[in-house]
């Protein structure tokens, strides 16, 4: 299966019936595939006129209580910014996926890491926190999918799905596992308000003390996402003295490195994020403390390194290998990167442009 | 204003300009849009500056470091062509002013987009730049869905058509909606010139160019463009499908000029015949259906329209047949007239 394919299975499976989606390479895989499952499950497809609209079919549908999702690839989720705020401060339960692409501006449609900030950090506007789910194999697009449905009902906030072009469109054997949690009741839903108080979703409070108090009631709620939405993968790292970081597809091809790298009796590792946000800073610190070097590799020139080097905090020594526009790293240049880390204090290194 | 008179379409005069779009882009083979965009650019007489929306004429001729344009050619985003039309040409009225650009040196403007860059995320953006009556031309190669994402359904896509987000399936036979018919959304807007334009009848269209980019405020030309890899035809017919699609009165060609509606070259005749026709004219009414093409023999060479001729889906074509003919009727009754 395409992982493009077994995400939109997956999100099925989740019970997701409505799907809203604007073209977009690479990542047409998904709404072609809903055009045609959406009515055969008794859901709905709709190809919106621009990503904008898209996003705020999103806001529609979840304010209605649906498990409604959208995707698109960088520059469209750049349009989908402003409909995420608003999702956000209505607190609408959604699932976003960016099967992000080289940039910025158009770029190209290689596979890239670039929108690590723009999906962690809050790319739309006001303060708030999104939980980013990163795949790393065709399985995990299926499974992280039906987590991110799940996650997105438990804390009423939408969930972003961050892949690339390599894991949308590379094929693999994936097991469609559906979801075992029921749809939990959404009382806050504009359903009609037949025998009950009309319910109200939006995102605008005027006044001050009121938005205050919003504010302050999503920060709770982010902190409890904090402290209980922690996902990452280690490999190695009980005896490892240097630990490569690194998610989604860069972690694939780390994954082949380390195992090259084991071979020749190098001491390394792997940390794998899953959850982007909720970073897993407490397990690097914790390396960091045992006295581990840090390597963090990237499909971009260094974004989550930023989120490393919060996390360590200046206890370890942390280098960062990026590649970026579509280039993807060969693991002999992962190892080459793992034998000078060992051997000199921290830097950053970049390709050298040919 | 008027169109203003402009020097005459000579094919001798022609055959000496450079082709401002030069061989060795990667549109694919059979494209028609580089063949409306060429006509386009070598009917115009005085420099033009392009911006263009993402899309297939974007990419396949600009691939880094390669460029086909041999004009200053700008591309932003998917929904801005004509946005950024509009702050080029705000740009070059505020040189002039400054005394930077010659008071008498004139530099047209040319917005380029396919239909889902116009129709669909660039309607705002157009609609706008009609609105505050930038001096520019926007054209849009419709090839009637996104040919460059792998053929999705456009708001231009016609009824029962198979794109890959309306697959034809046993329950749902293609596209469930009619196209939106955006030249008389951009005849709403009382623009000095607007026309629709097929290349297969070349002279019309560079005439329209020209009478478009002389119009003195924003014009539109809305252009036939037959993609071989979206229809599902084969890949040597383009011309004679964008001939046809006039013949059959999908595509009917027609210019509206400060407001009045005038119906131009086959499109012209056709409309005569019927006029003659339905007034009783026995011999007009046998050539009007000798050269008036019926729609299903257009649609039967694209394999997108293949099944809407089983048995099954025949309500589909009849809606689509209907509709053309609907439209063509009002059209008919509109020519001369004020739009």
């Amino acid at each position: 299966m395409k992982g493009n394919e077994a995400l939109a299975e997956a999100a099925i499976a989740a019970g997701c019936r409505c799907y809203f989606g604007y073209p977009i390479t690479p990542q047409n895989e998904i709404p072609a595939y809903f055009a045609r499952r959406m009515p055969q499950v008794g859901g709905t497809f709709i190809q919106s006129e621009s990503e904008v609209s898209a996003i705020n079919m999103v806001y529609g549908a979840a304010a209605a209580g649906l498990r409604a999702m959208t995707s698109s690839s960088s520059p469209g989720i750049s349009l989908k910014q402003e409909g995420i705020s608003y999702l956000v401060g209505a607190e609408l339960p959604s699932v976003i996926v960016n099967i992000s692409r080289g940039g910025p501006g158009l770029g190209n449609i290689a596979p890239s890491q670039s929108d690590y900030f723009q999906s962690t950090k809050g790319g739309g506007h006001g303060d708030y926190k999104i939980l980013v789910l990163a795949p790393s194999s065709v399985q995990e697009m299926a499974d992280l999918t039906i987590l991110a449905f799940e996650l997105a009902d438990k804390y009423r906030n939408p969930v972003i799905i961050l892949a690339d072009g390599i894991l949308g469109q590379m094929l693999e054997p994936a097991v469609i596992n559906p979801s075992l949690q029921k749809i939990p009741e959404k009382p806050w839903a504009l359903t009609g308000a037949q025998n009950r108080a009309a319910n109200c979703i939006k995102s605008l409070l005027l006044d001050a003390r009121m938005l205050e108090e919003h504010n302050l009631r999503l920060q709770k709620k982010y902190q409890s996402m904090s402290a209980g939405e922690v996902r990452y993968e280690t490999k190695h790292t009980e005896n490892a003295e240097l630990v490569i970081v690194a998610f989604g597809s860069a972690a694939r091809i780390a994954k082949s490195a380390i195992k090259i790298a084991r071979a020749k009796g190098i001491k390394v590792g792997l940390l794998r994020p899953v959850s982007l946000w909720p970073f897993p800073s407490q397990s690097i610190r914790t390396l960091a403390e045992r006295g581990v070097k840090f390597l963090v590799l990237e499909l971009n020139f260094g974004q989550m390194l930023e989120d490393v080097q919060l996390a360590v905090n200046g206890r370890a020594k942390v280098d960062f290998y990026g590649r970026t526009g579509g280039a993807i790293p060969t693991p002999s240049e992962i190892l080459k990167q793992i034998e000078t880390c060992r051997s000199k204090i921290c830097s950053i290194n970049y390709k050298e442009a040919v | 204003m008027p169109a203003q008179a402009s020097i005459p379409l000579k094919l001798k005069e022609l055959s000496n300009k450079r082709d401002l779009l030069a061989g060795g882009h990667r549109m694919c083979a059979g494209c028609i849009a580089p063949t409306a965009v060429r006509q386009i650019l070598l009917a115009a007489e005085h420099p033009v500056v392009a911006t263009n929306a993402t899309g297939c004429l974007e990419v396949s001729t600009s691939i880094y470091p390669y460029s086909s344009w041999r004009i200053p050619w700008m591309h932003s985003a998917f929904e801005n062509s004509a946005a950024t039309a509009a702050g080029i040409e705000a740009m070059y009225d505020s040189l002039k002013q400054q005394g930077k650009i010659p008071a008498d040196k004139r530099i047209d403007f040319i917005a380029l987009g396919g239909d889902g860059g116009t129709y669909d995320i660039g309607l705002q953006a157009l609609s706008g730049a009609l609105e505050r009556g930038h001096r520019f031309l926007y054209v849009c190669y419709d090839n009637g869905a996104y040919m460059n994402t792998g053929i999705q359904r456009s708001s231009s896509t016609p009824r029962g058509a198979h794109t890959t987000t309306t697959p034809a399936g046993k329950v749902i036979p293609g596209k469930q909606q009619f196209r939106k018919d955006l030249t008389k959304i951009v005849a709403a807007h009382n623009i000095p010139y607007l026309a629709q334009a097929s290349p297969n009848n070349w002279r019309d269209l560079m005439q329209k160019t020209r009478k478009a980019l002389n119009c003195g405020g924003p014009a539109f030309l809305n252009v036939m463009a037959p993609c071989h890899r979206g229809w599902r035809c084969k890949i040597d017919i383009g011309i004679e499908l964008a001939r046809d699609s006039v013949s059959t009165c999908f595509w009917p060609l027609y210019e509206i000029e400060n407001g009045i509606l005038k119906l131009n070259g086959e499109t012209k005749q056709l409309a005569d015949l019927k006029k003659k026709a339905d007034a009783g004219d026995e011999a007009a009414k046998t050539k009007y259906g000798q050269k008036k093409k019926p729609l299903t023999g257009w649609l039967k060479q694209q394999g997108r329209f293949a099944h809407l001729f089983k048995p099954a889906n025949e309500y589909v074509l009849n809606e689509l047949v209907g509709r053309v003919e609907n439209d063509w009727n009002n059209l008919v009754e509109k020519d001369g007239k004020l739009f």
